[in-house]
This record gives structure tokens, C-alpha cells and sequence, in this order.
């Protein structure tokens, strides 16, 4: 195992040389934004963690692995921070943490998308996102964005399913700070 | 009947706006103060939010109505004592200030509150003031109050008109009534319904 890893390396010189990072909390966010009845609102998450390796010249060397603690949502509005971590929701109570991880990245029409599954209430379904890496003097900026479908994880069940009131599509949106590790 | 009032009774157009109004402020009033049966929050939320859309709905025709009233012609009040008219026309100016107030005042309810004002889910309507979670005890109040203080303005408003139509027996109901037959002083006048 430990000869083919490093024949694979020798084969693959880039993949290796992925660089890992590690995200600046302070200066990175990882939120939503939705509809509610004809208006659009936002959400961040203060708690989350993102395993990041990523080099533009190698993407198949590249992953991302994120956490995010749903307890941590803060909309804005005090009813719906009520609702939000309740079983009609996210049911924190179940299932605390959503996972990101990607399964493999590809170049379409310029953009790197980032190809994953997605783990959210109990369901597991392939999320895409759009990746805008931007490398700086001490690391690199790092932001995605995608859509993930609520209905599809059963958040916002029952009466809540009703999209014409809570949008189904709800936009996801990170902004990392990353510095080298 | 003519859309527009003459010197005998009210046209189609004023009867119209006087009935859709009345019927609106209070049947929304009433689902306002209904809305805690709601069985779960999403059905309130859609409640509310049927509540608001009435509302606005009768804030629109409120402002129609005042335009219309400024531009219609109006027929001469009923014979009647001095002290009648006068409690009569404060009690009509009062309703008039009330049936804009009381969906203006939700409106600010909602606005102190932060929540979207959407008009049955066709478009969004801005907000009146920035959220402000301490006025919002004090708006509900104002908002709901204004409904109550309404109901009894409009005591004196259909006592008045009762009056008028059973122990008067004059056309002050009469010629408001969507199908309403006047009575024919003169029949010579010959109004035509």
C-alpha cells in the first residue's frame, strides 16, 4: 500500500503538492439565504469546520471535508432561530452536524466545480459547487457557492413543504480565509 | 341605478366601496382576532398572511373610495335635526380616519416586527419603519384596539341608520341599500333605481 502510494506520487507529481490549508475563522462565513413569503433572507452559521486542500493545477488532489453545527444558524428573525433547529427543520436534536464532502472536482465552461455529497437530517444526496479560488500573499481566498434543494433532506416538512411560502431552493454561499498550514 | 351618486341616493360606485369595505374591515377584524385557533404555525403564518392581503386590499379601496367621494356628487342629507347631522358626519369622518388607520397601523405592526408584506403572494409591499423589537407589544395593541374602538364608532353608525330607516322611515338607509328602493315622496321626482 505504502510502495503504490508513493508510485503514485511519483507518477502524479501534482498530487502531493495539493496544498492544505487551515480556515481563519474570524474572517470566514458559511451561510444560506432564502425566500419567506416573496422575500429573500440570510442565514450564517457560527459554528462549522472545513478541512480544506485545494490546488487549482491539481484537482484531483484537491478535497474538501466540512461540519457545520446546525444549532449555530442565526437568521435575523427570532421565530424563525426558533423553528429552524426544531424537528420540522433541522431536528438538531437527531442530527446536529450537516456534512460536506467532495468526491471529485471538474472544469465546466471556466468555473472548478466542486462535485459532493451532501449529509443533512438523516439524507445523504450529491450537492455541486461553484469554486472561485483565489490565491494572496499568506494563503488564498476561497469561496462556493451552490443550491441545495430543502425537500430533498425533509427540512421544512409537512405544512412547511409548501414552497410558495419557504423557497425550495436555498442558496448556499462560504467565504474562507485560508492560510497555509 | 347610475355609477355615480345624484341628488337622491347614492350611485353603484359609492354603494360599492360602502359595502366591500364594510364587509372587509369586518370580516378581517374578526379573523384577526381569530388567528391564535390556529392549529399549527405554518397555518397561522398562512392566516397572517391572508389577513394582511385583506387588509391592504381594503386600504387600496379606502383611498379609492376618498377619491371618489371628493370627486362624486353627493345627495343632500335626509331631514333632520341640526344635533342628528352633526353627530352623523363626525361619526362618518371618524370611520373614514379608521378604515385607513386601522390596515396602516397593521401595516406598521408588521413592519416593527420585521416580517415580510406580501399581497396574496403576488408582490412584496416595503416597510413602513425599521424593525423594532420594543414597539412591537405596543403596535399589536394600537393595531387591535383601533379594530374596537371602530366596532363602537360603527355602533353609533348602524344605530344611527336603524333609526333613521325604522322610526323615521326616511331614505337614509334606503339609499345606501345595494338594492334599495327609495321611498317616492314625489312620485313625480320619479327617481329611477
Amino acid at each position: 500500500m505504502k510502495r503504490l502510494a508513493i508510485l503514485l506520487a511519483l507518477a502524479l507529481p501534482g498530487a502531493a503538492a495539493a496544498a492544505d490549508y487551515t480556515v481563519q475563522p474570524a474572517a470566514s462565513t458559511l451561510g444560506f439565504s432564502n425566500t419567506f413569503q416573496g422575500e429573500s433572507f440570510g442565514g450564517q452559521f457560527s459554528q462549522w469546520t472545513a478541512a480544506i486542500r485545494y490546488d487549482p493545477g491539481n484537482l484531483a488532489a484537491s478535497k474538501f471535508d466540512v461540519e457545520v453545527t446546525l444549532a449555530s444558524v442565526k437568521t435575523g428573525d427570532n421565530d424563525r432561530d426558533t423553528a429552524l433547529p426544531g424537528a420540522d427543520f433541522f431536528d438538531v436534536a437527531k442530527f446536529p452536524k450537516a456534512h460536506f464532502v467532495t468526491t471529485g472536482f471538474r472544469q465546466s465552461g471556466g468555473k472548478v466545480i466542486a462535485d459532493g455529497t451532501l449529509t443533512l437530517r438523516g439524507v445523504t444526496k450529491p450537492v455541486s459547487l461553484e469554486v472561485t479560488f483565489k490565491p494572496q500573499a499568506g494563503g488564498a481566498t476561497l469561496d462556493v457557492a451552490g443550491t441545495v434543494k430543502r425537500l430533498d433532506f425533509g427540512v421544512g416538512t409537512g405544512d412547511y413543504a409548501d414552497t410558495s411560502v419557504i423557497g425550495g431552493d436555498v442558496k448556499v454561499t462560504a467565504h474562507l480565509q485560508l492560510a497555509p498550514k | 341605478m347610475s355609477l355615480r351618486s345624484n341628488d337622491r341616493q347614492w350611485g353603484s360606485v359609492a354603494k360599492f366601496f360602502h359595502w366591500v369595505i364594510a364587509l372587509g374591515i369586518l370580516g378581517n377584524g374578526l379573523f384577526g382576532l381569530l388567528m391564535d385557533l390556529a392549529h399549527s404555525p405554518m397555518q397561522k403564518i398562512n392566516w397572517l398572511a391572508l389577513h394582511k392581503s385583506i387588509g391592504l386590499t381594503v386600504l387600496a379601496l379606502a383611498l379609492l373610495r376618498i377619491a371618489w367621494r371628493w370627486a362624486d356628487r353627493r345627495p343632500p342629507d335626509e331631514p333632520m335635526p341640526r344635533w342628528q347631522r352633526l353627530v352623523a358626519q363626525a361619526t362618518h369622518g371618524v370611520l373614514y380616519v379608521l378604515i385607513v388607520l386601522l390596515p396602516l397601523s397593521g401595516w406598521w405592526f408588521n413592519s416593527v416586527t420585521g416580517k415580510p408584506l406580501q399581497w396574496f403572494k403576488q408582490f412584496n409591499l416595503p416597510a413602513l419603519v425599521a424593525k423594532n423589537d420594543a414597539l412591537r407589544d405596543l403596535a399589536h395593541g394600537v393595531h387591535e384596539y383601533l379594530f374596537w374602538f371602530l366596532l363602537l364608532v360603527l355602533v353609533a353608525h348602524v344605530g344611527g341608520a336603524l333609526k333613521h330607516h325604522v322610526f323615521d322611515n326616511d331614505n337614509v338607509l334606503r339609499r345606501m341599500l345595494p338594492f334599495g328602493r327609495l321611498h317616492q315622496r314625489n312620485p313625480s321626482e320619479g327617481d329611477q333605481p
